[in-house]
């Protein structure tokens, strides 16, 4: 539906990703390179899923178990590749820091490591809009829309924009709670990230149903509420605690 | 109440700016291309076959079998590479000839050429397609200047530099955008050709680039060639410690856990080109002499009219002021294989981008560790080509089976 209609689409799934990326990220360099790099490597979760998926694709569209299995998989892999991140990230941050005291500026505050863990969250969205929505958007800068049966009341393309714009929100937020919860040890905030992946990625089934798309959506959208206030209620919680600590001791 | 004090600086600010200061222009070439191939090849239909050099053994048509692409799109890239060698040689004997004079005037004209005709016949399409309003006496003026001011731009070291890297990067895109109306199998394999002959050409001894690089290292030259340096475009304006921040290779006494480039912090100054030293170790920075590395080679597009030949630069190096220098011959390679990847579909080429992106990011980590000039080419040309063809024929299915019945995770 024209290119104005297609820039909307790309602006919904992408628009929050976008202030975040001006205001916090492009100030910082580092930043930039965690949010590519954590692009690619979901990039490759998904090639590493979609080969093994390979020889049983293309799925009958009427049963949904096998696509559950495909999910239940998929997102399983993904949280491995999450611990796997934090990992890469320790031996980053013992990287960073020797790097720091070697050339006498200040160490990693915690401001910084949230921001990396912020970026690398990013770098996850980012990836998941762009791939599940935007690659399909070409049509939309066209002169026509499309409706497909099971969610007829809106264009196709305002609906995968939608579920975009949730599951970035997901895949930011859930990165700075799951490198909060691993740095702190705190089993909650470690389990709930994945669960909530699971459970997220799991809803998008009601989809199938008929005009199921209406109860999935806010569905989705109330799971991402929840990391947003999980996650905001942590983030205040550590930079209190932080700043207490810090004018305690001066 | 204790006061709010300035926001203290962390190690984050300016940590990897280099890098992201090559990675910006490359990506922003990479973008005009997509974005002139998807503009223009929508509305064209006709395949414009564009006898050049790179098809001269093969034409490549829709009804051969894919084995019979194959070879011809490898007979035709093995030509390119011959005369590539060829023109590289030619232009090592130049240089060993000290003709200087003779290698700035021919990149000048190429420039020019490039600029002028290229850019011209893209307009062209442009006005075509959109219908734009113009009549020829102010395009072809506006042509020309462009084309001057680009040249100059181009060689003389006293233009503001965003202008000079602007031009680069439109010089890159119009040749790039070229190399997209070859053939799609001849593209492909001829990108991986280049990729090996760049791997070979610097690396071994026998190699015209590392030839090149060798003698203007022991003649203390610069080689004519264009260049992209990532030189800073605005002053800094991060508070006490800007100024005469140059960031250059520096030897480490002892064992070191890392070989990176280091800030050197500024003394009181006077001399802004000069390096300065160091407070933390008592290592005098090397000079402006010692690491400058670049290299160069041929590239030759072919025309209709002249098959002109370009001086364009592959590898990539230190500056003398520490800046990291990309040849332009990346920046086309890597637009052109993006922009293949363009004719296809966009999953293709946000895959490729990432690829490429990956592959700059290990190269310039190469060269912080081995400190001489290395191919840019090999490694992102590689792992683009293996997530294009891995795109191409796993993740889309996956990915619109999935998107296609609002299945996300």
């Amino acid at each position: 539906m024209t290119v104005v209609a297609g820039i909307g689409y790309v602006l919904i799934a992408l628009g929050p990703s976008l202030s975040l990326f001006v205001s916090v990220i492009s100030k910082k360099p580092f930043l930039i390179l965690t949010v590519l790099s954590s692009t690619l490597l979901w990039l490759i979760s998904l090639i590493v899923m979609s080969g093994l998926w390979r020889a049983f694709l293309p799925l009958s569209s009427s049963s949904w178990w096998p696509y559950s299995l495909l999910i239940i998989t998929s997102v399983g892999f993904q949280e491995g590749l999450r611990l796997f991140f934090w990992r890469i990230y320790r031996k980053l941050e013992d990287i960073l820091d020797a790097f720091a005291d070697r050339m006498s500026k200040p160490r990693l505050f915690l401001t910084d490591k949230m921001q990396i863990a912020l970026a690398g969250g990013l770098g996850h969205g980012v990836a998941h809009a762009v791939f599940f929505c935007l690659s399909l958007l070409t049509p939309a800068f066209g002169p026509a829309t499309f409706y497909i049966e099971r969610c007829s009341k809106m264009p196709f393309f305002l609906v995968s924009a939608l579920i975009a714009l949730s599951f970035v929100t997901i895949h930011t937020f859930s990165m700075v709670i799951a490198f909060n919860g691993y740095s702190e040890g705190n089993k909650v905030d470690q389990v709930f990230v994945p669960v909530v992946h699971l459970v997220a990625g799991l809803v998008t089934l009601v989809n199938f149903a008929h005009e199921g798309c209406l109860v999935g959506i806010p569905l989705l959208y109330l799971m991402a509420l929840l990391i947003l206030l999980h996650c905001s209620k942590m983030a205040w919680r550590r930079l209190t605690e932080n700043r207490g600590r810090l004018e305690s001791s001066q | 109440m204790a006061q709010r004090q300035r926001p203290r600086c962390s190690l984050l600010d300016s940590l990897g700016e280099e890098i992201v200061r090559i990675v910006t222009p490359v990506s922003i070439c990479m973008l005009l291309v997509v974005i002139l191939v998807s503009v223009l090849n929508s509305s064209s239909s006709s395949s414009t076959s564009v006898t050049t050099i790179a098809t001269i053994a093969y034409s490549e048509t829709d009804s051969d079998s894919s084995w019979d692409k194959f070879v011809g799109a490898l007979l035709n890239s093995l030509v390119f590479v011959a005369v590539v060698t060829v023109v590289t040689f030619v232009l090592v004997l130049l240089f060993y000839l000290r003709c200087t004079k003779f290698l700035k005037f021919y990149m000048g004209f190429s420039a020019f050429i490039v600029l002028g005709f290229m850019g011209g016949q893209v307009s062209l399409f442009l006005i075509q397609d959109y219908s734009i309003p113009i009549d020829c006496i102010t395009f072809f003026l506006a042509l020309f200047n462009f084309a001057v001011v680009g040249v100059l731009a181009v060689f003389m070291s006293k233009m503001a530099i965003f202008v000079t890297q602007g031009y680069l990067v439109v010089i890159g895109m119009l040749v790039a955008y070229w190399f997209t109306m070859l053939p799609e199998w001849t593209t492909w394999v001829m990108l991986v050709a280049m990729a090996l002959y760049d791997l070979a050409a610097v690396l071994l001894p026998v190699g015209p680039l590392r030839l090149l690089v060798e003698l203007a290292i022991s003649r203390d030259e610069d080689i004519p060639a264009l260049v992209y340096e990532a030189r800073p475009v605005t002053d800094h304006d991060s508070g006490v410690s800007s100024g005469n921040q140059r960031r250059v290779w520096r030897e480490r006494s002892g064992s070191a856990a890392l070989n990176e480039p280091e800030n050197s912090t500024d003394e009181p100054n006077p001399n802004p080109g000069r390096v300065s030293v160091s407070n933390v170790e008592t290592e005098l920075s090397a000079p402006l002499i010692e690491h400058r590395m670049n290299m160069d080679s041929q590239e030759t597009r072919g025309e209709d009219d002249a098959p002109g030949e370009n001086l364009a630069l592959e590898g990539i190096g230190l500056g003398s002021t520490g800046a990291i220098k990309l040849g332009l011959g990346d920046f086309i390679f890597y637009s052109v294989l993006v922009g293949r990847a363009a004719m296809y579909d966009f999953m293709t080429v946000y895959a490729c981008y990432l690829a490429i992106i990956a592959g700059l990011g290990v190269t310039l980590v190469l060269l912080a560790f081995y400190r001489r000039a290395l191919p840019a080419l090999p490694v992102s040309i590689l792992l683009g080509v293996l997530f294009y063809v891995l795109t191409r024929f796993v993740l889309e299915i996956f990915i619109v089976q999935l998107s296609s019945n609002l299945l996300m995770f």
